[in-house]
């Protein structure tokens, strides 16, 4: 079997029936999709298969023979994030950071498919994804705001506006 | 000074949205071996018959770890303040909770080792189960415990958690009403989105190195330590990286069996629960029993509180004792209530350990203690409002536990939630300060608890 990973060409060894996110994780070292619950419960394990999102624990690999698979680390990288991940970034929308990858795939095809910054439908993009950090109020402030703008802010330390100024200035 | 109040990245915010942040499943070591438990499928059994020796000689498999494997099989997670131990590291005669880990399949694949554990002989026999606190203290009630079914070993060897302050009988002939109310919070599972896993390397030069996903490295590091009788020196835990944790991640759950295995085999070992163990048998938040009975008057002074808790800590003490004494020492909420009778005990029964998620102790006695004020406002006919206020902590009132309270916010968050709930308070309550009790805020009951001494605590 073969998969296109990330715009690479890879050949698969694992059995036919082996769920495609063991491959990624433990045959191609591909680890940002995470198992969280291996049953399709969490979302965190979240791919693109030929552009479209998919839980990578429930799809055998065999069923995907010859597909292309986009993970987070395709969509961006440290030197070069794309703007939902500048957004994630700028709006703390990862905080421990382990469904980040399936949230960022999810957001990506969300927008990739003309979706809007209404917070429902935002929120029914990743209705399947489980966060238990956040609350998901900046994850949707996060993917609303990459609907609009590709360019965010993630280095500068500027003030905050809402926090009371401590001491007098340097 | 360009931090303080400033708007800050994340420092691992890049690792995490590009999929880089690397998470204990995701280490790679070469030879790594795959680790999966035997674990009690019954709440309550003594073990009378147990052989590894077919599941052992599968092939596949590498080795299987056993209470006879560990050098301290009880280590308590308070054993370091001096606290006698009650959990085995593995069971040996009795499972005490579903769920339990009995033993730890070491093998080439997460399916032999799978297969390995379940081929495992053993032999049970069931014992009643008690899963109700209620029930701890009567005579038929099923034992947990050799030495019974609650911890005894507050201040040495008191087996319930007491405070004691001021006159409480005088307070409850004083009062114009005793208002009482009983009060119940469930487990909650923490619930992280990734499950408990650990991996640990055997380095050439005999040391260990573990990647952990605890929240407490150098607790762990300890309790691994103890467990296997070596100096601390011995181990090294890499951590730090946790994918959700809450509370539930602060027991040691995988890093000392894992050691042991890894030690035993030479080769690096990897356990990472499923879903479905880590609801089954990672510690959850407790479920507390309350009782609350307060004297007060008619103008909504609350004079004394008598209180009786039951912490369930599940089938060992691991840090309940612990967080019995926070509820404890927080048992009049954010008001102050200078005579009290509290009585708490952490109770054994067949669930599995609780332990912290978010304000350990606290949170149980917030809910209770917030829904019983609402409580007494409303059988006094009060403005729930203006019944906080008065009895709101203020600079210089003192703790169940005799703290002075040196900045006190209560007034201002009561204040703060009228606001947001749109209630324009009476002009005498939109007034009150946190500054120190005169006048009508200080009643003769609230005169002797009152701390004005200045830089004590």
């Amino acid at each position: 079997m073969k998969l296109e990973v990330n715009g690479v060409n890879r050949e698969v060894r694992s059995e036919p029936l082996t769920p495609l996110l063991d491959v990624l994780r433990e045959e191609l070292d591909v680890t940002s999709p995470k198992a969280g619950c291996h049953a399709g419960g969490c979302g965190a394990c979240t791919v693109m298969v030929d552009g479209k999102p998919r839980r990578s624990c429930l799809i055998p690999v065999a069923a995907v023979d010859g597909a292309s698979i986009t993970t987070v680390e395709g969509l961006g990288t440290p030197k070069d994030p794309s703007a939902v991940q500048q957004s994630f970034i700028h709006h703390y929308a990862a905080q421990c950071g382990f469904c980040t990858p399936g949230m960022v795939v999810a957001a990506t095809a969300y927008i990739d498919g003309g979706g809007s910054d209404d917070k429902d439908e935002i929120a029914k993009a990743i209705s399947g994804h489980v966060c238990r950090c956040t609350g998901y109020t900046k994850i949707l402030d996060a993917i609303a705001a990459a609907t609009k703008q590709t360019e965010f802010d993630i280095t500068i330390i500027a003030p905050d506006p809402t926090t009371v100024t401590i001491g007098g200035s340097e | 000074m360009k931090a303080v109040g400033a708007r800050l990245p994340r420092y691992d915010g890049m690792g995490h949205v590009t999929g880089h942040t690397r998470f204990v499943d995701d280490v790679r070591v070469p030879g790594m071996l795959w680790a999966k438990a035997l674990r009690s499928p019954h709440h309550h059994a003594a073990i009378v018959h147990m052989d590894t020796s077919k599941a052992a000689a599968m092939p596949g498999v590498h080795t299987i770890v056993t209470w006879e494997d560990v050098p301290l099989l009880e280590y308590g997670h308070l054993s370091g303040l001096g606290i006698p131990a009650d959990e085995p590291l593995l069971a040996r005669d009795v499972v005490r909770y579903k769920g339990q880990p009995i033993a730890l399949v070491a093998a080439d694949d997460e399916e032999t080792a799978s297969a390995a554990a379940a081929a495992i002989e053993i032999e049970y026999e069931e014992r009643p189960a008690l899963l109700d606190v209620r029930l701890a203290f009567d005579e038929d009630a099923p034992k947990i415990h050799h030495w019974g079914n609650w911890y005894p070993h507050f201040e040495e060897e008191m087996d319930v958690r007491q405070i004691r302050k001021g006159n409480i009988d005088q307070a409850f002939e004083d009062a114009d009403k005793i208002i009482s109310g009983v009060y119940r919070s469930s487990a909650i599972e923490q619930a992280p989105v990734e499950t408990q896993v650990g991996l640990a390397v055997p380095e050439p030069d005999g040391r260990l190195t573990i990647y952990s996903c605890t929240q407490a490295l150098y607790f762990s590091l300890g309790v691994v330590a103890a467990h296997l009788e070596v100096p601390l020196n011995k181990v090294k835990i890499v951590g730090g990286t946790v994918g959700g944790g809450f509370g539930g991640k602060v027991d040691t759950a995988t890093d000392t069996v894992i050691a042991l295995a890894a030690q035993k085999t030479g080769r690096p070992v990897k356990w990472r629960w499923t879903r479905e163990e880590e609801f089954l048998a990672s510690s959850t938040r407790g479920p507390w029993h309350m009782e609350i009975i307060d004297a007060v008057t008619n103008d909504g002074w609350i004079l004394g509180r008598k209180m009786l808790t039951l912490h369930d800590s599940g089938a060992y003490a691991r840090f309940s004792p612990y967080g019995l004494t926070k509820h404890s020492f927080h048992h009049t909420g954010a008001y102050t209530i200078p005579n009290l009778h509290f009585d708490g005990y952490v109770v054994f029964t067949n669930r599995v350990p609780s332990t912290a998620m978010r304000g350990f102790g606290v949170t149980s006695i917030s809910f209770a203690g917030e829904t019983h004020m609402t409580r007494v406002a409303n059988e006094l006919g009060m403005d729930p409002y203006e019944i906080r206020l008065k009895n709101a902590n203020r600079v210089g009132d003192t703790s169940p536990n005799r703290i002075r309270y040196t900045d006190p916010s209560t007034v201002d968050v009561v204040k703060a939630i009228a606001n947001a709930e749109g209630r324009d308070l009476e002009p005498a309550l939109a007034g009150m300060t946190r500054a120190t009790r005169s006048g009508e805020m200080l009643p003769p009951h609230l005169v002797d608890q009152l701390d004005t001494s200045e830089g004590s605590h």
